[in-house]
């Protein structure tokens, strides 16, 4: 390449040379040298044949050639000479770009014949803006291997001359990925510090001086920009300045869709691609059938056109700097139908359980279409959807819906033949349905004693289909009378008593502003068992409630009915009925407390009574048992083995499932020791082979949440020998105090262990002296009881006893006196009637004494003379008997009593 | 006269000029420090020697009027450059409605309110409503580049930020001058 402008240089020389041949020559030399001229002739000849031996085609080159350059891009627009019409052949042209002096690119463009006369253009990107340095371009055409003369254009930088460092490309658009080249232009005089993308990783920047004042940055851009641009700062020591350099992604937008919903236009939808982080410098620019988009950036665009029966393509385009993308797709429009949405829905006609409902369409052709409608019903909670079909639709009857129960409806619709698209929703429509009678309520029975409970469940708001007011109750046993009952709303429990031997049949009904509900029977059984002969097992909860199975019952007609209580404490039941072809439940309640254990009961619905099928207990979360769970903890030493007992732990203690116990010991020396059972009935733990120390029991529950309800207590063991010098210690003084307590009893009860032991013995009795030995024996008992009075005193007692002015007063004195000295009170009393003992003889026959209520009297220290006075019916005389007769009372003073008597009859006489 | 004496005007406007005042001084502080961090500019990246804003060197000995005086030619600069700088921005840049925008839009009106409120001070002081910078250097650059752009916008909301300090630091002093004079008559 290099070489062919070097060869048309050494044509033209040759010419000269030529010429310098014919001065000077010898004649001797000149037939060598006529033959040199002749070879140098025809050499010469044949060379200029080439050029010149077709004279239109040296001139056949360029004209008009206009070259524009833009950042990177050179655009090179020529013309053909008039002169290359003459050429029949393919005409070159060969181009040559030189950077800063320096080549780097040549290319050629091939003409064809017919393209001859036409103008021509050639653009290249160079890899360094043209800002940065001069680019030369030269332009000669050729064909049949003869050139014409280069033409040179030369792009010379236009630089601001600025005192600022100016950096090149500004503000272009570059691919994440590609490789980009700035440059910084130095002002005069200054030298570059520093040139750089804000950013980037410098490891493989590749910085090179163009020229004296001009270097070079080239960069992999491997980062998109993440703010406005990235930008490219070139600094020397007293001046820095940059470019901005948009770094992104062509456009990758995917999905074409195209549909139509008025048969008027096309609307096409696409999938918009990842961020091009090209926003500001480069936006994607969407273009749907030629046609620019207004924001195709939302993925969405439309056009105004006719939409006919037939597939055709329709095509987007999305372009940016970097890229052009072309979405098509395919399709037959009339079959991609989405309509808008119903206009206008009305309410017409409401009723208790259904609605009639119509609204209008926004586009005329809608009419003609079979239309499919989609009509969504929802109560605030929950919706259902219900589908409608017909040509043009626009009205429906919305059926079964709930009495005095507020409803929105929205449609939407579409077409029925190649449903596309559903239309958006309509606006909603409201409506509350009229009200009716309550549904059936929900019934369900419980025992509590002797009572049976009949609960059901409060209608819901849309059970109720009204204001309850109350609720109606009848029960009659099999064969008997029926009886009503009325509950107000909201009590929803009535308790009855039933008679146990007889079956009752439960009737329960709602009644509101509307009428009454039909009926809920339930049957109550003849005798209430309870749970007898069901077997009890456990579960554990999940998730905050229950997951119950259980193995089908065919006396299950109507299902199955599941109800839970807790295991202690107050019960409000709750149950939940399960269909028949189920068995197995989640139970979920919001009054589930986490460590509450429950009681579970399945039972089988049957048309007569519920049959109790199975029971389980559970916890619906088992929790940790509070420390101190054993009251009262106590220990006992057996040798060197402790048994450490407590009393069984109480149900409602137990916030999980016991499963055992585990005692815990240690000294303050040894490590921890331990003992455990699995048996959750235990009530005590032995600690075995002890040492004489001091120890700390714990005990545990064990439970699935781990070991819990800590319960500790300390003891210090015994040696044998100490505990056998106990014992002794502990039997001597019991004996000591056992001889004791004895000793004090017979020296209380001394006389009567006397009389017992030693019971006087009678003195005959002599019939003529009989009152002689009556004295005797009377005063006897008083002298052996009172053995310090003289016998003179003692026998005066029968003249005392006639004395019949004692005052009641004095009697109390005495009495009172006596029960504290028993001496003072004889004394006294013999004393005070001694005087009177010759005026009243003892007349007193052998007859029983009275003395009993008088000395009874004594005995409480309620001495009353006229009590002890008021004769009395006595059946006998029982002496033995006063066994806590005061001592100073002779047991038998048969004649004195009997003269005592006697007394209150005196005034009398 | 007795107002020349009392450059600051009425109590209640020196202090609502001060208030706001500060107020800008914050706001332009943090607007300042949101667009270096937005654009990744380094904290001493700041194409071109001297200010944006201008106005008239002061006189040997300058009255509180004078300072009150150049302090409201300046703002008034600002507040066509920071008009300028939105415009240009959300013009090459797009609008946006993210923490950025808000904070230039705030800015923006408290410059506009500090103007207002110095205007009031200045006609209170007496003097000529106010007095025309001395330099339009700090017009937006001709085809500057987005870098250009950039470097222009994070001056002009520097510029902003310096003539916030200077108003808090001037309406300051006069509070102090004001305070001296009125002790200086009590005694």
């Amino acid at each position: 390449m290099e070489s062919r402008p070097q060869k048309q240089k050494g044509t033209g020389s040759m010419e000269i040379n030529c010429k310098m041949l014919l001065k000077g020559i010898r004649p001797h030399s000149l037939i060598i040298m006529i033959t040199w001229l002749l070879l140098a002739s025809l050499f010469c000849n044949s060379t200029q044949d080439g050029n010149f031996k077709e004279d239109g085609v040296v001139h056949c080159r360029p004209q008009n050639i206009t070259v524009t350059a833009s950042d990177y891009i050179i655009l090179v627009m020529w013309q053909d000479d008039p002169s290359c019409k003459s050429v029949h052949d393919v005409l070159t042209y060969e181009l040559e770009v030189l950077i800063a002096d320096k080549f780097v690119h040549y290319e050629e463009v091939a003409v064809t014949p017919d393209q001859i006369g036409s103008p021509h253009s050639w653009n290249w990107s160079s890899h360094l803006a043209t800002e940065c340095a001069s680019h030369t371009l030269k332009l000669r055409s050729r064909s049949q291997n003869r050139t014409s003369q280069w033409k040179v254009e030369q792009i010379v930088p236009g630089h601001n001359h600025s005192d600022l460092p100016e950096v090149y490309p500004r503000d272009n658009v570059f691919e994440v990925g590609s490789s980009a080249t700035f440059c910084c232009v130095l002002p005069m005089g200054q030298v570059l510090e520093r040139l750089y993308l804000n950013g980037h990783s410098s490891s493989k920047w590749d910085v090179r001086n163009i020229s004296s004042h001009t270097y070079a940055l080239t960069v992999d851009l491997n980062r998109a920009s993440t703010t406005s641009c990235t930008d490219i700062i070139c600094e020397t020591k007293t001046s820095e300045n940059g470019a901005c350099a948009y770094i992104g992604y062509p456009p990758a937008d995917r999905d074409l869709t195209c549909e139509t919903r008025d048969f008027q236009s096309v609307e096409c939808l696409w999938t918009v691609g990842p961020n091009t982080h090209l926003a500001i410098g480069s936006p994607t620019t969407y273009q749907l059938l030629g046609s620019q988009c207004a924001d195709g950036s939302n993925g969405r665009c439309s056009h105004k056109m006719q939409v006919d029966f037939g597939e055709r393509n329709w095509t987007l385009t999305a372009e940016n700097q970097l890229a052009t993308v072309v979405l098509t797709d395919r399709a037959d429009l009339t079959n991609r139908v989405r309509m808008f949405a119903p206009q206008k829905v009305q309410v017409l006609a409401v009723n208790s359980d259904n609605v009639r409902l119509q609204w209008e369409w926004a586009i005329r052709i809608y009419k003609d279409l079979d239309i499919t409608c989609q009509l969504n019903i929802s109560d605030g909670e929950t919706h259902a959807v219900r589908e409608c079909v017909g040509v043009g639709l626009s009205l429906a009857v919305l059926k079964d819906l709930i009495p005095n129960w507020t409803y929105t409806v929205t449609i939407r619709c579409g077409t029925s033949r190649h449903l596309w698209k559903w239309s958006e929703w309509s606006s909603s429509a409201g409506f509350r349905t009229t009200g009716d009678v309550p549904d059936a309520l929900d019934v369900w029975t419980q025992v509590k004693g002797s009572q049976t409970i009949i609960t059901w469940k409060v209608p819901l708001a849309k059970q109720s289909h009204g204001d309850i007011v109350d609720y109606e109750m009848t029960w009659a046993p099999t064969s008997g009378g029926r009886e009503t009952a009325r509950v107000m709303h909201p009590e929803h429990s009535f308790a009855l008593s039933l008679d146990s031997i007889k079956e009752y049949a439960v009737s329960v009904r709602a009644r509101n502003q509307y009428g009454s509900s039909s009926p809920s029977t339930i049957t109550i059984p003849v005798l209430n068992t309870g749970s007898g002969g069901v077997k009890l097992s456990r579960t554990r909860g999940t998730n905050g409630g229950f997951n119950l199975s259980w193995s089908a019952s065919l006396t299950a007609s109507c299902g199955y009915i599941v109800d839970w209580c807790p295991a202690v404490g107050p019960c409000a039941v709750d149950w939940l009925r399960v269909p028949p072809s189920e068995t197995k439940v989640n139970i979920f309640s919001k009054n589930f407390k986490e460590g509450v254990r429950y009681l579970l009961s399945i039972h089988a619905c049957t048309h007569r009574a519920p049959v109790l099928l199975e029971r389980v207990e559970g916890y619906v979360k088992e929790k940790i048992i509070q420390d101190r769970l054993f009251k009262t903890l106590r220990w006992k030493q057996r040798d060197m083995d402790v048994e450490v007992s407590w009393d069984p732990v109480a149900l409602r203690e137990q916030s999980a499932f016991i499963r055992g116990y585990s005692l815990y010991y240690w000294d303050n020396i040894g490590g921890v020791m331990n003992t455990s059972t699995d048996n959750c009935q235990a009530t005590s733990l032995t600690a075995k082979g002890l040492q004489i120390a001091s120890y700390t029991f714990t005990v545990k529950a064990n439970t699935a949440v781990g070991q819990c309800g800590a319960t500790s207590i300390t003891a210090t063991l015994n040696s044998l020998t100490d505990n056998l010098i106990k014992a002794i210690g502990i039997t001597l003084a019991t004996i000591f105090v056992l001889l004791c307590l004895i000793v004090i009893l017979c020296y209380r009860n001394w006389e009567c262990i006397k009389l017992k032991v030693y019971p006087p013995i009678p003195m005959p009795v002599l019939k003529d002296k009989w009152m002689t030995s009556l004295t005797k024996q009377s005063c006897h008992r008083v002298f052996v009881e009172m053995r310090h009075h003289t016998e003179a005193e003692l026998m005066a007692i029968p003249v005392l006893h006639s004395k019949s002015e004692a005052p009641a007063t004095d009697r109390v004195d005495r009495g009172n006196v006596s029960s504290q000295t028993t001496n003072g009170y004889h004394k006294t009393a013999v004393e005070k009637l001694r005087a009177s003992s010759a005026a009243i003889p003892c007349q007193a026959p052998l007859l029983p004494p009275t003395l009993l209520s008088s000395s009874s009297a004594v005995k409480d220290g309620q001495l009353n003379p006229s009590f002890n006075l008021t004769p009395t019916d006595s059946n006998g005389y029982q002496p033995q008997k006063q066994k806590g007769q005061p001592e100073d009372v002779p047991e038998n003073p048969l004649p004195c009593v009997l003269t005592y008597i006697l007394l209150p009859q005196l005034p009398s006489e | 006269m007795a107002e020349r004496r009392d450059p600051g005007g009425t109590g209640g406007t020196a202090a609502r000029a001060a208030a706001v005042a500060e107020l800008l001084r914050v706001e332009s502080a943090n607007l300042l420090e949101l667009y270096r961090k937005r654009e990744r500019l380094a904290a001493d990246v700041i194409a071109g020697d001297g200010r944006l804003v201008s106005v008239a060197p002061p006189s040997a000995r300058p009255d509180a009027a004078d300072k009150l005086r150049r302090l409201h030619a300046a703002l008034l600069r600002c507040r066509g450059l920071m008009e300028s700088a939105v415009a240009k921005e959300d013009e090459e840049m797009g609008g946006g409605t993210g923490e950025y925008e808000t904070l230039r839009k705030t800015v923006k009106e408290r410059l506009s309110s500090l103007v207002n409120v110095a205007g009031e001070l200045v006609k209170a002081a007496g003097g000529p409503a106010a007095l025309t910078p001395t330099s339009s250097d700090g017009s937006e650059p001709d085809d500057p580049g987005v870098f250009g752009l950039k470097l222009w916008l994070f001056r002009v909301y520097a510029e902003v930020d310096f003539w916030a300090k200077t108003a808090v630091a001037t309406f300051r002093a006069l509070r102090n001058a004001r305070s001296r004079s009125a002790r200086s008559a009590r005694r």
